[in-house]
């Protein structure tokens, strides 16, 4: 047996918090949204036809896909964890929000689009300033 | 859950407590067989799950009830939503912190 699994407790303490895990923040979606939209622009704008130009477009490709994906969890974390029916009732509107946000994020995924890309955004920050709205 | 040793090992769990105790902490812990004192953290069974241990903090005792709240008050479910806890809940009170190493010291 390790010095590690010697010394190690068998007994759990709670610092309890209902709220699981607790710490919730837009900001990460927020992220994921403007690098979707920096890689929309940087895809349309691309040129170059030698390797490495084809090499930045693809890892451009990629990494937009990526972000939309993160974005996508990101809301969906703030959706199904963070918001709480009392919320729901201040924000009618919360379900539909989060839906066509999750949507653009999928639409931002399937295209190259700088029309959804800030689309996406917008929806992202409305989101954001609900969230904050709620912490005041 | 009542430790049968005086001291006995404690892993946190949850965000209540910080700074002071954070998740991952191991800590060693005494038990309380005096009264507890306001100010000072306590290990407690939980008493809507009697079967958990909790890590709070003694904001005030009134005769035999006492109040606890985490540290973290944005970050903590105590007496404010389970009201004041019979101070026989009290199970012990941490004294040191002895892993992670880097965070090795007393627990106040």
């Amino acid at each position: 047996m390790d010095l590690r699994s010697l010394i190690a407790p068998r007994v759990i303490v709670h610092a309890h918090c209902d709220i699981p895990c607790g710490i919730y923040d837009p900001t990460a979606a927020k992220v994921a949204s403007d690098t979707v939209a920096k890689m929309v622009e940087k895809i349309t704008g691309a040129t170059g036809t030698d390797t490495a130009s084809h090499n930045t477009f693809a890892r451009s490709v990629q990494v937009k896909e990526e972000h939309a994906q993160i974005c996508k969890k990101e809301l969906l974390i703030l959706w199904t964890d963070y918001f709480k029916p009392e919320h729901l009732e201040k924000y009618p509107k919360l379900h539909e929000t989060f839906w066509k946000a999750a949507k653009l994020c999928s639409k931002n995924k399937q295209n190259v689009d700088a029309a959804a890309a800030a689309e996406l955004q917008a929806a992202v920050k409305e989101i954001a300033d609900i969230f904050w709205a709620t912490k005041k | 859950m009542r430790p049968a040793t005086l001291l006995f090992r404690v892993a946190v769990t949850g965000p209540s407590m910080e700074p002071t105790v954070r998740e991952g902490d191991w800590l060693l812990v005494r038990q309380l067989r005096r009264r507890p004192r306001v100010g000072e953290i306590v290990v407690a069974t939980d008493p809507r799950e009697p079967a958990r241990l909790l890590v709070k903090r003694v904001a005030a005792i009134s005769g035999d009830a006492v109040t606890v709240v985490g540290d973290r008050l944005d970050r903590s479910t105590d007496s404010r939503d389970f009201g004041a806890i019979p101070s026989s809940a009290i199970v012990g009170s941490p004294v040191l912190r002895y892993a992670p190493f880097d965070r090795i010291g007393l627990v106040r």
